[in-house]
């Protein structure tokens, strides 16, 4: 059942985007999906789109997997469209049913937001393409440091996220195992109703849960053999560095907010061209 | 010598365990030794390891490492910088994905300066010989390699002593050697004290000093040699004798003058001299040639051409079968070799499909074939009647004739009651049973597996022993009483005892219950000494399948191969090699008969 769970979504390359540091490539998705959300006309978003472009080409992975990013939001996408087409308010309408109507400002604003949707979900999935689980758990542990200061508990929470990233192979591992061998004993987890199914899977889960116990007690006994105990005086190894690809990175990044800007300002209407055109006819 | 380590009257025990796991244990440790702690399991050995890290903390005695009391919380992280403990499971230990991180991990703890922590890694990859998967994630290393790294991990803290706290008993023969190649280099070059705890015999032998123990004391302590001279007193503690003392014990009693060694080398050179002073300078054993392959019958395997590549498609495929061809006959007690990652496992998943045959599969289509191109050659598999190459199989069917024993099946355990685990698959397989005939059936499978059905019926999986928690398992795949019975490393991680009573249960079934047995394993003498045939699995390919007595005496390809061989076979090859040939001798006792039948042979002539 999950043969297939390759852990994660990175994609193995050797590639500009996967040289970047971590935390830059955290705070430069922040930044793209701000200016997805600023940008309010069709040029600005095509700016944006040839970033996303340029990213993809750097990052040498393949179109396909970051294409197939989309179907795990498609339902909200779906959704969020119907709601704005039928819902948005607007001058030109074409037809109309109680509340519901449909406008020509509520195609052209379904699309938009359909086109910002997609672009987002697509930067994420390069992040996670292209950065291994361990130094994204590296970069969010440095980017939070300053929380310290309020006694946020950075480090613990950074050993948490890199236990649990170190165990879900393990896990799934132990699952497979698992459920072959109930399998084995003619257990049957594919037919029935939901609520069969869901009593086919105790065998599994109880299990699954007395060995993650089981593992957390051994692993909590090899930390304190290791002389773990708590973050007082402890040191780092790992430092992560800024290069000369953040640099240009940094450049490209600061060209995009300033075309945003200036095609948010001298083009505010959110396609003007389309509007003059549909209006004419 | 400066003492390291000296406990006094030691004395713990767990909260809401009767008894004491620790009682009275009075022992010193010199700076530099090698010891092995041995015992049933049980016998505290566990316990003492924790103790003297100060992860558990004595109820009473003394207890002092470096001349600090370790029964002093205060001194707890300090007694571990210089006490360093690898524990069983390699995968529990491991709190990083990328190893250069997980062995930073203590280092870190204890506040080392980056540059000094990267000269640590260093430093402790390379004394576990290492270095080239410094950023490898552990998930994709073998067992013994992840131990390793375990003991590298340990090794960054600068211990003085390193515990192995049964850190081989999850381990292949290959990883074994491996870990304890790179202690036993750790004591000799760099002087670092060692205490070993182990249930391999074997493993004990190559320690200064042996320490055994029994029921929480301390029964016997001495050299292997004196320890191992004591072989009756050992079988009293639970223990078994390592086979190559068994040997010398059964030629002792036939006269000949052996002594005490524990290396097969010294043990041939005790045979010849035996012999030469009897003027036998070179003879051959009679030797029987093994029986004709088994007799077909209605329940034989056929694997044909079988190829099986994980995660296809995509960066990580790993092929893991490449074109197998095995039968297996009817009544066999079959034996399936091979390291870890051999594929051995995949294998025999194949034959209750539990994974499919590609045209087994819903989906399957039958690929076009060009013109001009020979057609693909399809894998197939035939269990007595059942094709498993055939979409319209009875899989659940095919499931309930042969049964598959899981490595450690305890863990698969998930019932309330033992009656209720071992029915769980007995109900899936018959849904029409009745009531009566399902206790009859349950109550008969734990009977044939030792296990009093009245005293055990209606107790949690959860509250046995480990080794009734493995027989509760094993009667919930028999229950359904199939042909066909597969274990896959019945005996992993049991002590010495407990691994003979496993073998012992697989017989009787194999007699009394079940008619084919096959059971997967990387330990050569057991399979040497249980099995008719043997077929050995290396790089997803059958190297070769034959009797036993045949294939040990290809003892220098399998070594080849990074197998291990069975210690009579070793023994065999040095006699060999000064003209004294014994062939097809797999267990200890035909071994010991055929030396002892040349040696007669020389007093005769």
């Amino acid at each position: 059942m999950l043969n297939d769970v390759t852990f994660g979504q990175y994609y193995p390359a050797d590639s500009f985007v996967h040289r970047l540091d971590p935390r830059f490539k955290l705070l430069a998705l922040i930044g793209f999906i701000v200016l997805l959300f600023v940008a309010n006309n069709f040029y600005s978003l095509a700016a944006c789109a040839i970033m996303l472009i340029i990213t993809v080409i750097a990052a040498r992975v393949p179109v396909g997997s970051v294409l197939r990013s989309i179907k795990g939001i498609i339902f909200i996408l779906v959704f969020t469209g119907i709601l704005n087409i039928f819902f948005h308010s607007g001058q030109t309408v074409y037809w109309q049913w109680g509340i519901l109507k449909v406008t020509l400002e509520g195609i052209i604003f379904t699309v938009f937001l359909m086109f910002r949707l997609f672009f987002l979900v697509m930067a994420s999935s390069i992040l996670t393409l292209t950065t291994t689980p361990v130094s994204l758990t590296d970069g969010i542990e440095s980017l939070l440091k300053p929380l310290t200061l309020i006694k946020f508990p950075v480090h613990e929470l950074a050993l948490i996220m890199s236990i649990a990233l170190r165990f879900i192979p393990t896990l799934i591992d132990e699952t497979n195992r698992i459920i072959s061998a109930q399998k084995a004993r003619g257990a049957d987890f594919e037919s029935g109703n939901i609520f069969k199914r869901i009593r086919a899977m105790v065998p599994i889960l109880i299990p699954l849960l007395i060995s993650a116990f089981r593992r957390a007690e051994e692993l909590g006994d090899a930390m304190d053999a290791r002389c773990y105990s708590g973050s007082k005086n402890r040191t780092k190894y790992k430092k992560l560095r800024f290069g000369w690809r953040d640099l240009v990175a940094f450049l490209l990044i600061g060209a995009l907010i300033a075309g945003v800007v200036l095609l948010n300002l001298y083009c505010f209407d959110i396609c003007p061209q389309i509007y003059r055109f549909i209006r004419v006819y | 010598m400066e003492n390291i380590i000296e406990a006094q009257n030691l004395k713990y025990s767990y909260s809401g365990q009767e008894g004491c796991a620790i009682k009275d244990v009075s022992f010193t440790v010199a700076r530099g030794e090698f010891i092995s702690v041995i015992g049933h399991n049980g016998s505290g050995k566990s316990t003492l390891a924790r103790l003297i890290n100060g992860l558990l903390e004595p109820d009473g005695g003394k207890l002092t490492v470096l001349g600090m009391d370790v029964c002093d919380g205060k001194n707890a992280v300090e007694v571990r910088k210089h006490v360093g403990v690898v524990f069983q499971n390699p995968d529990n230990q491991m709190v990083a994905s990328i190893v250069e991180d997980d062995i930073a991990f203590g280092p870190e703890n204890i506040g080392v300066e980056r540059e000094e922590i990267g000269k640590r890694i260093d430093w402790a990859l390379s004394a576990v010989g290492m270095e080239q998967y410094r950023h490898s994630t552990p998930a994709r290393l073998s067992g013994g390699q992840k131990q390793r790294i375990a003991v590298a991990g340990v090794l960054a803290i600068k211990p003085d002593v390193l515990i192995l706290d049964e850190s081989t008993a999850m381990l292949d023969p290959k990883g074994r050697r491996e870990v304890i190649e790179v202690v036993r280099r750790l004591n000799r070059e760099e002087g670092m004290t060692v205490i070993l705890i182990t249930h391999f015999m074997e493993e004990a032998l190559l320690a200064e000093r042996t320490i055994v123990m029994n029921r929480g004391e301390i029964a016997l302590s001495g050299t292997p040699e004196e320890i191992f001279k004591r072989g009756d007193a050992l079988e009293t503690f639970n223990l078994s004798l390592p086979r190559i003392s068994v040997i010398c014990k059964n030629l002792r009693a036939a006269g000949m003058e052996i002594a005490d060694v524990l290396k097969p080398e010294e043990l041939a050179l005790e045979i010849l001299k035996n012999l030469n002073n009897r003027g036998i300078y070179g003879g051959q054993s009679s030797f029987s040639p093994p029986a004709q392959p088994q007799t077909r019958g209605d329940w034989d395997i056929d694997i044909k051409n079988l190829a099986f590549t994980y995660s296809k498609k995509s960066p990580f495929a790993t092929r893991a079968l490449n074109g197998v061809n095995l039968s297996i006959c009817d009544g066999e007690f079959f034996g399936i070799i091979g390291h870890t990652g051999s594929g051995k496992s995949t294998l025999v998943q194949h034959l209750n499909a539990l994974i499919k045959l590609p045209q087994a599969e819903k989906k399957y289509r039958k690929p076009k074939v060009k013109k001009g191109r020979p057609a693909p050659v399809l894998p197939s598999i035939t269990v007595g009647k059942f094709d498993l190459a055939d979409k319209k199989t009875d899989f659940k069917a095919l499931r309930a004739s042969v049964g598959m024993v899981f490595q450690y099946p305890e863990y698969q355990l998930f019932a309330e009651t033992v009656f209720a685990d071992v029915a769980f698959g007995l109900k899936n397989f018959n849904k029409k049973l009745s009531d009566a005939e399902t206790e009859q059936a349950v109550k008969n499978s734990l009977e044939i597996v030792g296990l009093n059905y009245e005293e055990v019926k209606d107790k949690s999986p959860f509250d046995l022993s480990g080794g009734q928690k493995r027989r509760v398992a094993i009667a919930g795949v028999i229950v359904t009483r199939p042909h066909i019975l597969i274990l896959d490393e019945p005996a992993a991680g049991l002590d010495p005892k407990g691994k003979k009573e496993i073998m012992e249960l697989l017989h009787k079934l194999h007699r009394e219950w079940c008619k084919t047995v096959i059971i997967v394993s990387h330990d050569m003498d057991e399979v040497a000494e249980n099995c008719t045939r043997v077929a050995v699995i290396s790089g997803g390919e059958v190297f070769a399948c034959d009797s036993p007595a045949n294939l040990f005496t290809r003892a220098s390809e399998l070594s080849a191969l990074g197998l291990d061989v069975p210690l009579t076979a070793k023994i065999s090859t040095y006699l060999g090699q000064n003209g004294i040939i014994i062939r097809g001798a797999c267990t200890v006792k035909e071994f010991s008969d055929k030396v002892i039948e040349i040696y007669e042979g020389g007093k005769n002539a």
